[in-house]
This record gives structure tokens, C-alpha cells and sequence, in this order.
């Protein structure tokens, strides 16, 4: 198994105006994969695709080797899931849920469960429904750290928590993953935290992939070129121009441009094209025009 | 897997449990109140008769109650969560309903021990007149399968999605409304009373929460 999520012409019409069109995904074993995606784009639809919660009207979906939803029970006994709102029972104490969720889980690691309730600054006895939204968040990512699940997946585990907490919750994430060769699904819209957490990333808009590379492809082949005296025809460029625009302020022009390596200016020149900067984006940058360009496309 | 099940229900329905318990037990004994009047005498027997006749409907009523409160226990916390947090765990969904359904009923054992206590003691302390009798076992019996089949009946209208309960509530609407409509019209055609016929006479389905629930009987 190659991949702990596969998707193949995943298609799901959640609504007249909305569907997921033609989904392949493709998350390697042992990644931690960022699925980004603006509000509304049908991150949470497609998660709760993969956890075998909807069922898709076309195309297939393998979780952890297991079609779902045909063997979504298989599936769950190995992933750990954090939704983007608390699922937990409220009534419940803190060490009430773990117990029910050991009970459920073979895998459960008490020791783990415990250490991370020391690490969170949990307390067992704490009810879960009097919990701040920070330590709720604690408390969803311990139960599925505890689990020691072969896939985690997370549906914007960090929305609305205060820099702590995400610092916390992060950190525990990716000390998780350097254990061993699990995977991770982390959807968000918070681009920016992704970026040191996540080595590769999908992009999704209305319902459709975008793109889907490793996060140093993203980051390092992504630039944006001031460029001065430019054919309006570029032949056969080395470089993917993903969109090309007025700076607005002079002459010159701003090209989005994928897949850039410096010896490439020497292409430019054969051009009779003026390099007068390269601009590195970082990921929310990257994002943002990936989007802009998508759309316009 | 049961016992976290059960203890999550514990925790949810502990209160209706000690509350229900309460009104199991006292139950029987209000309602053998009217035998304190015994004087062997035929008209005194009737009258007694007649009086407790009047607690009939609060133990079906009762009944109801119970298996109502427990049902809507049960699936409380899950359908606050939107249950996604029992549709993330690794069991098929049919036995996770069925683990939440034992547990209600076990529950529902202390309301239904209470009540068969009740009755052997309320039987005990009567002052049963001559030619009648004391049927504790039998009112507790059929409080129990009253209550187990309105828990049933309760469960699953709440174990269903708010479309289910919006289909539900649509069918007793358009019966509701198409009674209304053939009384507008004249037309000579009960339908609501034969509905309820078939529901609550004899093998209707609700037959048991009707008639007399009488502890001291002839």
C-alpha cells in the first residue's frame, strides 16, 4: 500500500449548486498531507467522504487499503479523526470519554493517553461540556493521538483556538508523525500553519482539485516574476505561466509562473524578456494565486 | 464495549431513573388507597372497585412516560453531536443501536423492579375485602411490557434523523387534516376513530395501555 487515501473520480452532489467533481486524491503513506481549500470549497464534504459518512454517487475511495464505505468499520479501527466541531459528549468527564473511546479503540494506548493529558494540561475530571474551546480541541487530539491510529484525519483542527492551544495541538501532531509512519489529513483555510507542518498539500476549490504536489514543489517552484519588454507569445517556456498581468505601476509586467529554477532567466534573455525580480511566495501566497488563477482559468 | 454504553447512559438518565423510581414504587401505593374504606359490604366492594378504576390511566400513563424519557435519553447526547462522534467509531452502526438499546432497557429495569416492589408491598398493607384479590404480579408484568413497548416505539422515532420525525409528524398531519376535510365535506366516514380503533383495541398494538390496571381486582 502506497497510499493511505486514494480517491478515484470521487464524485458527490451535495447540493443543486454544490458537488465534489472528479476527486483523485492521493496521500502517501507516512505524509502529513494539507488539504487546504477556501470556506465552502467541500473540504469537511470530502472528509466525511473518506470516514464513510456519505456515500459517494461515482468513483471509488481506499482508506488504509479499505473501501469505504463498503468496510468503513475496518477502516475506523485504525483512524483517528478530529472534527471541526466538538463531537464529544459533554456530559462526560474527561477521563469518562477516554474510557469509552478505549473501550471502542483495541489499539489504545493508556500510557500515551496519559502523558498527553499532562502534556495538554487536561484534567480527568474535567467535564468535557465545561471545557474552553481550546481545551476541547486538546481533548479531541488526545483521544485520537491515544488511539495511535495508522491515519489521522483532521478537519480544521486548530480553527478558533487561541495561539497556545494551536501551538500545543500542533506540536503534539508532529511529534506523533516523527514517531513513526502514520499519516495525516489536516484540512484547514489557515494556510500559514500548514506550512511547517505539512509535507504535502492539495488544493480544493468548488469541489474540484486543483492541484496536488509536494509542499517543496509548491513552495519552491512557485514564484512570481517582474518581467520588463515581454512577448505577448511565449514558445515552448521551461516554466508553467500560470498567469501574467500589469504591475499596475509600470511597464513591466507580474507573471505567476510554477515549476521556476534560476538557470531558467537564461530563457528569458533568449526571448529578448528583462528579469528585474523573482519573487519568492510563501505558501499563503501560493495559495492565493493558485486560487486567483483557477478560477480565472 | 456495552458497560462504557451502558455507564454514558448512567450518566445521562441517572436523574429520570432515581425520579421514575420513586414514582413506580408510590404509584401502587396511592393507588390502593381506597380499600383504607373496606367494610366487607357488597356496595363498599363496588365503590372501591370504582375508585381505583380512577388510577388506571396513570399507570399506562406512567408507562408511557417512562419509556418516552428513557428513549429520548438514549439519544440525546448523539443527536447533539449530530452523531458523528458514534459514526466514528470502528462498530457497524446496527450494533451500536442495538448496545444503546439494551442499555436503555437495562436501565429501565430499576423503574420496573420498583414498581413490582411497589405493588407487593402496597398488596401487603392493603385491607382487601372479601371476594377480591391482590395481582401484583400481573400489574407489574404488564407496566413492564407497556413501558418496554413504549421505549421501543419511542426509540426508534428517536433514533431516526429530523427527516424521519418531519415524515411522522406529516402523516398524523394529513390524517389530522383529511378528518378535518371529510367532516367539511359531509361526508358520513370516521377515519381518525377507526385509526385509533385499530391502534387501541384489541390486537391494536396500544390495546395494553388501555382498560383497567387495577391491583386489587375481583
Amino acid at each position: 500500500m502506497d497510499h493511505a487515501i486514494q480517491t478515484n473520480a470521487l464524485r458527490y452532489r451535495a447540493s443543486k449548486e454544490f458537488e465534489i467533481r472528479d476527486l483523485a486524491l492521493k496521500v502517501p503513506v507516512g505524509s502529513v498531507y494539507g488539504f487546504l481549500g477556501p470556506n465552502g470549497s467541500g473540504k469537511t464534504t470530502t472528509i466525511r467522504l473518506l470516514l464513510g459518512q456519505l456515500r459517494p454517487a461515482a468513483g471509488s475511495i481506499s482508506v488504509l487499503g479499505y473501501d469505504v464505505p463498503d468496510q468503513t468499520t475496518q477502516m475506523l479501527a485504525h483512524t483517528g479523526y478530529v472534527p471541526e466541531r466538538p463531537h464529544l459528549y459533554p456530559s462526560l468527564t474527561v477521563g469518562e470519554a477516554m474510557q469509552l473511546h478505549a473501550a471502542f479503540f483495541k489499539s489504545w494506548d493508556w500510557s500515551r493517553a496519559e502523558e498527553l493529558v499532562t502534556q495538554f494540561g487536561l484534567r480527568r475530571d474535567q467535564r468535557i461540556g465545561r471545557l474552553s474551546k481550546g481545551e476541547t480541541g486538546k481533548a479531541m487530539m488526545m483521544l485520537a493521538l491515544a488511539q495511535a491510529p495508522s491515519l489521522l484525519i483532521l478537519d480544521e483542527p486548530t480553527d478558533g483556538l487561541d495561539p497556545v492551544a494551536r501551538r500545543d495541538v500542533l506540536s503534539a501532531l508532529v511529534e506523533y508523525v516523527s514517531g513513526g509512519d502514520a499519516a495525516v489529513f489536516i484540512s484547514s483555510h489557515l494556510v500559514h500553519e500548514l506550512e511547517r507542518v505539512c509535507d504535502w498539500v492539495g488544493v480544493l476549490d468548488k469541489g474540484q482539485l486543483i492541484s496536488e504536489l509536494p509542499m517543496e514543489t509548491f513552495k519552491n517552484g512557485l514564484k512570481r516574476l517582474r518581467v520588463g519588454s515581454a512577448p505577448a507569445h511565449l514558445d515552448d517556456p521551461p516554466f508553467a505561466v500560470l498567469a501574467r498581468e500589469g504591475d499596475g505601476v509600470s511597464a513591466h509586467e507580474l507573471w505567476l509562473v510554477r515549476g521556476w529554477q534560476d538557470p531558467m532567466h537564461q530563457y528569458l534573455a533568449s526571448i529578448g524578456a528583462d528579469l528585474r525580480e523573482v519573487i519568492d511566495l510563501d505558501l499563503e501566497e501560493g495559495f492565493v494565486e493558485l486560487l486567483r488563477t483557477a478560477r480565472t482559468a | 464495549m456495552f458497560k462504557e454504553i451502558l455507564r454514558t447512559e448512567w450518566n445521562w438518565s441517572r436523574y429520570a431513573v432515581v425520579v421514575t423510581v420513586i414514582a413506580a414504587f408510590a404509584l401502587p401505593l396511592v393507588a390502593i388507597q381506597p380499600t383504607g374504606m373496606a367494610s366487607q359490604s357488597l356496595y363498599d366492594t363496588t365503590a372501591i372497585m370504582n375508585l381505583m378504576s380512577r388510577y388506571s390511566p396513570w399507570f399506562g400513563g406512567l408507562a408511557m412516560l417512562l419509556g418516552l424519557v428513557f428513549a429520548t435519553t438514549t439519544w440525546g447526547a448523539d443527536h447533539r453531536g449530530h452523531h458523528v462522534y458514534a459514526l466514528t467509531l470502528p462498530i457497524p452502526r446496527s450494533q451500536y443501536v442495538i448496545m444503546r438499546y439494551g442499555a436503555g432497557l437495562l436501565l429501565l429495569c430499576a423503574p420496573l423492579a420498583a414498581m413490582w416492589f411497589g405493588c407487593l408491598v402496597a398488596s401487603a398493607a392493603a385491607q382487601i375485602p372479601t371476594g377480591l384479590q391482590a395481582y401484583p404480579y400481573a400489574l407489574s408484568l404488564r407496566f413492564a411490557l407497556a413501558t418496554v413497548l413504549a421505549f421501543s416505539v419511542f426509540f426508534a422515532i428517536s433514533a431516526g434523523t429530523t427527516r424521519t420525525a418531519a415524515y411522522v409528524l406529516t402523516a398524523l398531519l394529513v390524517v389530522g387534516l383529511g378528518q378535518v376535510g371529510i367532516n367539511v365535506f359531509g361526508l358520513d366516514r370516521d377515519v381518525l376513530g377507526w385509526i385509533l380503533d385499530r391502534l387501541v383495541v384489541w390486537p391494536g398494538p396500544l390495546e395494553i395501555f388501555t382498560g383497567d390496571w387495577k391491583l386489587i381486582d375481583v
